[in-house]
C-alpha cells in the first residue's frame, strides 16, 4: 500500500475511535450491570479484530501457497501479529469486565476463555515459528500450513459459548431477537467499524515495514557474501603442525 | 539446525500443553456447572463434600444475610436448592440474577464457598426499567 493512503487510513481510524469513544462514553447506564458493560466496546471489536486479523492470516497462507508472492506472506504475517495483540487486548479487557461483574476474572473451567487463551498462544508460537526459520521461502511455507491449521480455533472460540455451558454470556448481536437497545448497538457498531479501521492501518503499516525488511535483508545477504569470498585466508597448516 | 533445535521441542511443549488443556483441564469442565434439576437427580454421585458447580437463577425474597455470609435459593424453573454460601458475593449478586456457585453437598442444602455471577447478553439501557440498583450484602 502507498505511504499516502496509509496516512489517509490513519486519520480516518483517529477520527473513528474518536467518534466511538464519544458514543461510549454517552450510551446510558446498562440495566444489571450499569457502566460496567461500556468495556464491551473495547473488549466485543478487539475480539472481532482477533477473528478478521486471523482470517487474513490463513487467506495470506493460501494466497502464498497457490502464488508463492511474498506479498501474501507479509500481509499474512502482519495480521497475525496485529492479531495475536487484539487476542490479548480481549482477554485484558474480559478479565477487566469479569472481576466486577462476575466476582472473578478468570475461571479455568470456562471454554470461552480458555479456548481463547489457547489462540492467543498458538498465534504466538506462529510467530514464534516465523522468528526460527532464517531461508524465506521454507518461513513463508512452513508459516502458510500453520495459519491455516491455527484457522479452526476461530469458529470453535466464536462457538463456545454456543456448545458449551459457560460462564461467558453466550451471542447478543448476531441472533434474530438481538436482546440489546439501539444505544447500545449504535455505539458497539461505531466501535466495531472504528476498531476494523484500526486494523487496517496496524496491518498496513506492519506489511510496509516487513517488505522494508526483507528488503535489508536481502541487501545485507549480498554483502555478506561479497565479505566472505574475500575475507577466507589459507589455513597456516605449518605453524598448527609445529605446536602440535 | 537452529529450525529442528527450536521448533520440534517447540510443537511438542504446545501439543502437551494442549493436551493437556483439552482433556485434563476442559475434559472435566465441559459441564461447567449443574443445573439444581440435575444436581439433585445425581445426588447420589456427589455425596457430602464432594464438590461441584451449581447454577442456576436466584429466587426473588430468598437472599437472608448471615453471619458467614448469605443464604438463598437457586432455581431452573423445575426444580429449587437451598444454598449457604460463606463470604461476600460480588457486587451484582441480587434477587433475579444468574449464579455459579462452588461447594459441596451438606444434608439438604448447598454448601458453597465461591460465587460468581452468571449475568446474561441483554444489555438494556436503565430509561427502559427501573433501573435495581446492586443490593448485595458487600460494602
Amino acid at each position: 500500500m502507498r505511504k499516502r493512503s496509509l496516512i489517509v487510513i490513519n486519520l480516518l481510524a483517529v477520527l473513528a475511535i474518536g467518534t466511538g469513544f464519544t458514543f461510549a462514553v454517552l450510551a446510558p447506564s446498562e440495566r444489571t450491570q450499569g457502566d460496567f458493560a461500556k468495556i464491551m466496546f473495547v473488549h466485543v471489536p478487539s475480539a472481532w479484530l482477533a477473528f478478521l486479523a486471523f482470517g487474513v492470516t490463513l487467506v495470506g497462507g493460501v494466497v502464498w501457497l497457490v502464488k508463492k508472492s511474498p506479498l501474501a506472506d507479509r500481509i499474512a504475517a502482519s495480521s497475525a501479529e496485529v492479531g495475536v495483540f487484539f487476542t490479548g487486548l480481549a482477554l485484558v479487557t474480559g478479565m477487566i469486565w469479569g472481576y466486577p461483574v462476575w466476582g472473578t476474572f478468570w475461571d479455568w473451567g470456562d471454554a470461552r476463555m480458555m479456548s481463547t487463551a489457547i489462540m492467543f498462544f498458538v498465534y504466538v508460537g506462529y510467530l514464534a515459528l516465523r522468528r526460527s526459520i532464517p531461508d524465506p521461502e521454507t518461513r513463508a511455507r512452513r508459516s502458510a500450513v500453520l495459519g491455516i491449521i491455527a484457522f479452526v480455533q476461530v469458529p470453535l472460540v466464536y462457538f463456545s459459548v454456543t456448545l458449551f455451558r459457560t460462564l461467558h454470556q453466550g451471542t447478543t448481536v448476531v441472533r434474530p431477537d438481538a436482546p440489546i437497545d439501539p444505544e447500545f448497538l449504535r455505539a458497539l457498531m461505531i466501535n466495531l467499524g472504528a476498531f476494523t479501521l484500526v486494523y487496517l492501518a496496524f496491518t498496513g503499516w506492519r506489511t510496509r515495514l516487513a517488505r522494508m525488511e526483507d528488503e535489508l535483508e536481502e541487501a545485507e545477504a549480498v554483502s555478506d557474501f561479497e565479505i566472505a569470498g574475500s575475507g577466507i585466508t589459507a589455513p597456516r597448516l605449518g605453524e598448527v603442525t609445529g605446536d602440535v | 539446525m537452529p529450525y529442528k533445535s527450536f521448533v520440534l521441542p517447540a510443537i511438542g511443549v504446545v501439543v502437551l500443553v494442549l493436551g493437556f488443556m483439552l482433556f485434563g483441564g476442559l475434559g472435566d469442565n465441559l459441564v461447567y456447572y449443574l443445573t439444581p434439576a440435575e444436581a439433585v437427580s445425581q445426588r447420589a454421585d456427589f455425596p457430602d463434600g464432594e464438590r461441584f458447580r451449581l447454577g442456576g437463577l436466584v429466587v426473588d425474597g430468598t437472599i437472608q444475610e448471615t453471619e458467614a455470609g448469605v443464604t438463598f435459593v437457586v432455581t431452573d424453573g423445575d426444580k429449587s436448592i437451598d444454598v449457604a454460601n460463606s463470604g461476600v458475593p460480588p457486587q451484582l449478586f441480587r434477587e433475579g440474577i444468574g449464579v455459579v456457585v462452588e461447594g459441596s453437598w451438606s444434608g439438604d442444602h448447598f454448601e458453597s464457598d465461591t460465587l460468581i455471577v452468571k449475568h446474561d447478553e441483554e444489555y438494556r439501557s436503565e430509561e427502559d426499567g427501573a433501573y435495581v440498583p446492586p443490593t448485595g450484602t458487600s460494602g
